[in-house]
């Protein structure tokens, strides 16, 4: 019942989204995408995007980038 | 490869090559391939306080190569191309780029172009900081600057293959005297000649793969002008590169802060964009879900097709291995798809290897022109390459032309049969291999947008009106890939950008508009002043400008201003200190840039350009231009008329509200300007003031001069 942020530990539950995620890290403001494994999830879909158990969730900082 | 082909030597130029101090050769060199003659030009400390290096000499050596008249054809236009006194160091990422000036087929005025490859570079340590080529021959020729031997050769050429693709891996042969790599080929194809959109393509050659590979100073034309001139190559030779070669003020200060750069992108990008992976594909289905991807030619952001053409499917198709077109780059972001076969064309039904895609051209050749088979785009941008093409210019022109097709206002007649409708794959490849050729209605779309609109409404009697609307070019260049409708900032980072609508200047559509960092104008203006200025300072330096924000520290966000990056900021002072042995800070690099920033404003205004009403976009920049975007986003807009300007929208319909909208955005998109003008310190026309031109030190009296015939003294 765990999975990875940025390479760090955390402990998982059920019906966590990615919104949720960011909440409780108190982030949500600075990033607008994140990877889950190899899938790129932005924004829109924080809040209806389950993260699933031992899945390896990363923080992409794509501010003024282009 | 058997190939016929001759080359003979007309001139040879031999000369002392000077050591390198502090990333500085002390020298351009110049050619004239109507003499032809080839000298050397001495680079004083005041050059090198005021232009730096990179683009701000080419600039330096264009303005005196140009008059005010001088059109794109004309043999005083120069192509000028510059390394900069970091460009060359192994140590620090990013840290080989070249960057290019002429006068462009497409705006008539300067236009700059950034390229990796190992050219600028080898240029350098063979002795000279920039080079210019001028003039214009009867014959085909090859230019060789051969550093090792310590010679500069014209040959007259014959028989070698008009496409980049092999004419670069012939010349790479032809000079490596066994080693390949030692030679970067600086090419264009057959597109360019029969286009005003030419690339050129600058090689790097991939030791583990065994062959050239490409990268591409696209926007603007340049090698449209290459071919103009009947310059088949440019080719450098040097020796192995080491850690010393550009000879740095304080080579332990940039091996530390070289190794805490490149230490921390080893580190951090599997963790961020995995740019060492799958390159800048990572944006397509981001930029899809923020409703920022091009598709049927800037009209709408999204398209539910977009994943096809994504991270997910090119990641499996790249393929895997180092992929840095400079040396020691831990980024490695070039990548490319082997084994590819197309299916039209020359190279039909052969193996070829593919440089590219990158996120720009699978969102123009793709996205734009309603196109989501990711095939397809690899053999758009292998064509554009190999016929020497810009993408992006390609993208958008083609994309302009799918929709007048569209909407009725050319027909079946005027493309020659060709059924141009958005997603028609065969179509877009059919207008490539004529934009080659020079033939069919290819030869008009290879004219740019700024020209077909006038041709469209000549020849075909095609409605002005609505062509300025959607004919997605400012300044006569192309727009480059991303939906500024939504984003005041970015609408200002495309329209006020000195070349023409270009995103390397200034990207501020997630600040702007997904974090919402700059509500206010001032803010915007600040933005619009500190991103381009910082974004110019690479282009000075020779270096690349994707380690300083692709990838970022861990606590870049807890830091006072995330979007500047300001620890790598920090770090590039430190590099820029390191090499040249001249003390700075973040601030002073602000000020290199802004010399050279206001210098090329003005050299716009020398050849003609460079006032207010230069900086204006078409509408489909601004706003939605027909009902049906509108309708697209109408809530959206609907609250931008209601919460904002306070209008009661009871009873309009959609092009009642859609015109009103309008009139508010265009406003805004003017107060913009007024705002950007007041920060950079020019005038309410977009000149720069006696006061800026003097505090930057560029009061030269030609500068003055020209102001003087603006009113400005
Ligand atoms: S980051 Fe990419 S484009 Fe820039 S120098 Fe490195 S490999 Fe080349």
């Amino acid at each position: 019942m765990m999975f990875r942020v940025n390479g760090e530990q955390r402990s998982w539950y059920e019906g966590m989204t990615v919104a949720d995620l960011l909440g409780d890290m108190g982030d949500s403001q600075h990033y607008a995408v994140v990877r889950i494994n190899d899938k790129h999830v932005s924004r829109p879909y924080f809040e209806k995007t389950l993260i699933p158990d031992n899945s390896e969730v990363f923080l992409i900082p794509l501010i003024a980038g282009g | 490869m058997i190939m016929e082909y001759k080359m003979d030597t007309i001139k040879t130029f031999y000369y002392d090559r000077p050591i390198i101090e502090k990333g500085y050769a002390n020298q351009t060199l110049s050619i004239d391939i109507s003499v032809p003659d080839i000298s050397v030009k001495p680079v004083d400390e005041k050059m090198k306080d005021v232009f730096i290096g990179g683009k701000g000499f080419d600039l330096w050596l264009l303005w005196h190569s140009v008059k005010s008249t001088t059109h794109w054809t004309d043999p005083d236009n120069a192509i000028c191309i510059a390394s900069g006194p970091m460009g060359g160091t192994p140590l620090y990422p990013g840290s080989g780029k070249s960057i290019v000036t002429t006068i462009s087929p497409l705006t008539g005025s300067v236009i700059d172009s950034n390229v990796g490859g190992y050219f600028g570079p080898y240029l350098k340590f063979s002795g000279f900081d920039a080079l210019e080529v001028k003039g214009k021959t009867e014959k085909d020729i090859v230019i060789l600057i051969d550093g090792v031997d310590e010679k500069v050769e014209i040959l007259e050429t014959s028989g070698l293959p008009d496409d980049s693709y092999d004419l670069s891996a012939i010349l790479t042969e032809h000079f490596a005297q066994g080693k390949p790599r030692h030679i970067s080929v600086v090419s264009t194809g057959p597109g360019a000649k029969n286009t005003r959109m030419g690339c050129l393509n600058f090689t790097w050659y991939d030791l583990k793969r065994k062959r050239a590979r490409y990268k591409q100073a696209g926007r603007g034309g340049i090698g449209s002008v290459f071919a103009d001139k009947r310059i088949k190559a440019i080719v450098a030779r040097w020796d192995t590169v080491k850690a010393d070669t550009n000879n740095p003020a304080n080579g332990n200060a940039l091996k530390a802060v070289g190794r805490k750069h490149a230490k921390e992108i080893v580190k951090l990008d599997p963790k961020q964009n995995e740019m060492a992976t799958i390159g800048t594909t990572h944006l397509v289905t981001i930029m899809n879900d923020f409703d920022l991807l091009p598709t049927h030619n800037f009209q709408y952001g999204k398209h539910p097709e977009a994943v096809n053409i994504g991270q997910e499917v090119y990641r499996p198709i790249f393929d895997a291995g180092y992929d840095g077109c400079w040396m020691g780059c831990t980024v490695a972001c070039s990548h490319g798809v082997k084994d590819f076969v197309p299916l039209t064309g020359p190279y039909k039904g052969t193996k070829v290897f593919v440089d590219g895609p990158e996120y720009e051209t699978i969102a123009g050749c793709g996205s734009n022109l309603g196109i989501f088979d990711p095939h397809t785009i690899i053999e758009m941008n292998f064509y554009c390459d190999a016929y020497g093409l810009d993408t992006i210019s390609v993208g958008t022109s083609i994309a302009f032309a799918m929709e007048c097709f569209e909407m009725g206002l050319i027909d079946e007649t005027h493309t020659r049969g060709i059924n141009l409708s958005f997603g028609n794959r065969l179509a877009a490849l059919e207008m490539v291999h004529q934009m080659a050729e020079g033939d069919g209605f290819g030869l008009i779309v290879g004219q740019g947008v700024r020209q077909m609109k006038s041709i469209l409404a000549r020849d075909y009697k095609a409605d002005p009106h609505i062509m300025q609307d959607i004919g997605m070019e400012a300044k006569g260049l192309e727009f480059s890939e991303y939906m500024t409708k939504e984003s005041l900032a970015q609408q200002g980072g495309y329209g006020l950008a000195l070349k023409g609508p270009q995103h390397d200047e200034a990207w501020l559509i997630f600040l702007d508009m997904v974090h919402n960092f700059m509500p206010t104008f001032e803010q915007k203006a600040e933005a619009l002043h500190w991103f381009p200025m910082f974004r110019t300072w690479f282009g000075l330096c020779g270096l690349c400008k994707l380690p300083w924000n692709d990838i970022v520290p861990e606590d870049n966000k807890d830091t006072p201003e995330p979007a500047k990056v300001m620890k790598h900021v920090e770090w590039y002072a430190e590099y820029y200190t390191a090499v040249t042995g001249k003390k700075t800070t973040p601030d002073e690099i602000i000020r290199m840039s802004e010399g050279v920033y206001n210098f090329q404003r003005i050299f716009n205004l020398k050849m003609g350009f460079g006032q207010r009403d230069h900086d204006d976009i078409p509408y489909r920049a601004v706003g939605p231009v027909k009902p049906v975007e509108y309708e697209s986003r109408r809530e959206r807009y609907d609250k931008e008329l209601v919460e904002k300007h306070h209008v009661d929208i009871t009873g309009m319909d959609t092009e009642e509200k859609n015109r009103l909208l309008r009139k508010f955005r265009e406003a805004l998109y003017e107060e913009l300007k007024d705002a950007v003008y007041k920060r950079r310190g020019w005038t309410a026309n977009g000149i720069p003031t006696l006061e800026t031109v003097r505090r930057l030190g560029i009061d030269f009296p030609d500068v003055l001069e020209l102001l003087k015939a603006h009113g400005i003294e």
